[in-house]
């Protein structure tokens, strides 16, 4: 097994604890998502979820001040952040596929037929969101530790909140962005892909450095 | 062999065990080509550190009561080895003078003395 | 590569306090202990061996690599258990082993049941429910199950009770007996080394006052007891350090100096007497 793969198994083991809570709280997007008839805000939701409990891990190792396993194991500090994204960005993704699947699923239980631009869009716009909200809360965390950057898990909220005004404001079915994404869905996607690995190269660079320079 | 550790006697630890090693030998309990506990055995079971034994064991081997083979073990030295016999002679010289002076007070001829000697000998060899 | 541990010139500053020049070296197959009071920088020390702090400068080699350019080496032939701690709390031993086993290649799940089971170690336990002597008992069977050559404590005895205590000393003498591992335990309960270290570094304001053989460094030092009127004003320049009291005093010398005290009682010295002593500016 490979380093990073070694750290990600870590950080999955010490949420182990939590994961019944998690899982848990995929529900309400759900229920948000039928309340609001709407895949985008419902998945928008979820992914703001799971990007609040990328802290769980900073949390629960500092509350056993795991710094010092971490000093000891044999790896190396890069391979440990990179464990994390790695880690962090599995939950999301996991989240992620359960709400695409389950809410349009939830909504045309419900009535509500969901187009497949909606589909796309809502997966466009998860995907950008929860890279966004990882990007800084990472290295934030980091920094500053979970205690005193417990800010950094608002930004999810902040983001969320944001979304829903953007998404009242915005017209979907008339917007010309949102149509000529729509009209080519690929391009869209790997447009998305590529901003999201540009962030997260750079959130893990600042990430190594800093974790590099700390002194535990 | 019985070695035992005292840790208010004021003796150093290494001399303790040198003392019990020695009269070990010189008792006969601790046989010719015997070998001595292995230092850390001995170290871990007694809780001492293993440069104490091993003080120990070296300055048994300087004073030639024991022979070091690296990566065997510390053995007996045998009888004949100069120094146990020295020290052995001693004891005798020593026994004797008493036994001497004990003749003395006893008013004990010298012959008779001999005599007594011969027969205790005698008495030795028999058993 | 007989020496499995060796510092050289270590330095190390904080704002308020520096560590200046630390060496020593620790062979295989011996216990060293590394004594000082609180504050003098034995686990800054211990952290710049780990390269958890950045040493400014000097030296480390564990097992005769690198600390830092052979970090992933060195750290899984190392094995370290600290004062408290250091697992997720909400583990059970079984996940704690299932979670740390995966980063050592030589992990030997037969060796850690058997260690568990004779610490008296219940795996279905949480760690936060087990008692301290068994959280540092757990850290020490993480480090034998992957056969750590070399075991480094950081006051590990702190808060522990005697038996405790004195099984710890007992599984480290059975640790060294091969020959082929070794140890470094800091401490300031230093009756803990009294008999089973083999070797002392002692730190004292961040600097080294001495490391070498424990007999040695034993035998260095006197202790002399007397009456007040008893020790001449010349005389006084030679005490290490001393406590004087109504009807008399205590105080520790050199050995060197024995002759010039001969007229008072003196006593070996114990390694707490000299700890003591030397950090007793007299009074």
């Amino acid at each position: 097994m490979n380093d990073t793969l070694k750290a990600a198994r870590l950080d999955l083991a010490l949420i182990r604890p939590y994961m019944r809570n998690i899982c848990f709280t995929m529900a309400i997007p759900v229920a948000f998502a039928a309340i609001n008839r709407s895949l985008v805000t419902g998945v928008s939701f979820a992914m703001c979820f799971i990007a609040m409990t990328a802290g769980y891990t900073f949390s629960v190792s500092e509350k056993s001040s795991m710094d010092r396993l971490y000093g000891i194991l044999p790896i190396s500090k890069k391979n440990l952040v990179l464990g994390r994204y790695l880690y962090t960005c599995s939950m999301g993704l996991l989240a992620f596929m359960f709400s695409i699947i389950v809410h349009p699923i939830v909504l045309r239980a419900l009535g509500t037929i969901v187009q497949p631009a909606d589909i796309c869009l809502a997966a466009i716009l998860g995907i950008l969101m929860f890279t966004l909200y990882t990007v800084f809360q990472l290295p934030g965390y980091y920094k500053f530790g979970s205690i005193n950057g417990r800010i950094f898990m608002y930004i999810p909220i902040v983001g969320f909140l944001a979304i829903l005004l953007f998404v009242s404001e915005l017209n979907i079915t008339n917007n010309p962005v949102i149509a000529a994404l729509a009209g080519n869905p690929i391009a869209a996607i790997i447009a998305t892909m590529l901003v999201c690995v540009i962030a997260y190269l750079l959130s893990i660079t600042v990430s190594v450095k800093i974790i590099r320079s700390k002194e535990v | 062999m019985k070695l035992i550790i005292s840790n208010v006697s004021g003796v150093p630890i290494y001399e303790q065990i040198k003392q019990q090693v020695k009269s070990a030998i010189l008792s006969g309990e601790l046989q010719e080509e015997e070998a001595l506990p292995s230092l850390r055995t001995l170290a871990k079971d007694l809780k001492i550190s293993v440069l104490t034994v091993t003080r120990a064991y070296t300055e048994l081997e300087e004073e030639g009561f024991v022979k070091n083979v690296q990566g065997r073990g510390c053995f007996v030295m045998g009888r004949g080895s100069e120094l146990i016999r020295e020290q052995l002679i001693c004891k005798v010289e020593s026994s004797l003078t008493e036994a001497i002076s004990a003749a003395r007070m006893a008013d004990l001829s010298p012959q008779e003395l001999h005599q007594l000697l011969d027969i205790l000998l005698e008495d030795k060899t028999d058993g | 590569m007989d020496n499995y541990l060796e510092v050289s010139n270590l330095s190390k500053t904080f704002p308020g306090f520096q560590l200046q020049n630390i060496s020593f070296s620790l062979p295989k197959g011996y216990i060293m202990g590394l004594i000082g009071p609180n504050g003098s920088g034995k686990t800054t020390t211990i952290k710049l061996i780990l390269n958890m702090l950045k040493r400014d400068s000097g030296e480390v080699k564990l097992m005769g690599l690198d600390n830092i350019s052979d970090e992933k080496t060195v750290k899984s032939n190392l094995g370290v258990v600290f004062d408290s701690n250091y697992l997720c709390e909400e583990w059970t031993v079984a996940q704690a082993e299932a979670a740390v086993s995966v980063f050592y290649k030589n992990w030997d799940k037969k060796k850690f049941s058997g260690l568990i089971k004779r610490f008296h170690i219940a795996s279905a336990k949480k760690i936060k429910e087990l008692s301290k002597g068994m959280q540092m008992k757990l850290m020490v069977a993480c480090a034998f199950s992957y056969d750590a050559k070399l075991l480094i404590l950081d006051e590990p005895t702190g808060g522990l009770d005697p038996v405790s205590r004195d099984e710890l000393l007992e599984i480290l003498a059975e640790y060294i007996e091969d020959g082929e591992h070794g140890v470094l335990f800091s401490t300031h309960i230093t009756a803990d080394l009294e008999r089973a270290a083999d070797y002392i570094t002692y730190i004292s304001y961040g600097e080294l006052f001495f490391s070498g053989s424990k007999d040695e460094f034993v035998d260095m030092f006197r202790i002399v007891k007397g009456g007040r009127g008893e020790l001449a004003s010349d005389l006084d320049g030679k005490l290490i350090g001393a406590r004087k009291f109504s009807t008399g005093f205590e105080a520790l010398i050199k050995s060197e100096d024995l002759k010039l005290f001969g007229h008072l009682d003196v006593e070996p010295a114990t390694i707490d007497d000299i700890v003591v002593f030397t950090n007793r500016e007299g009074d």
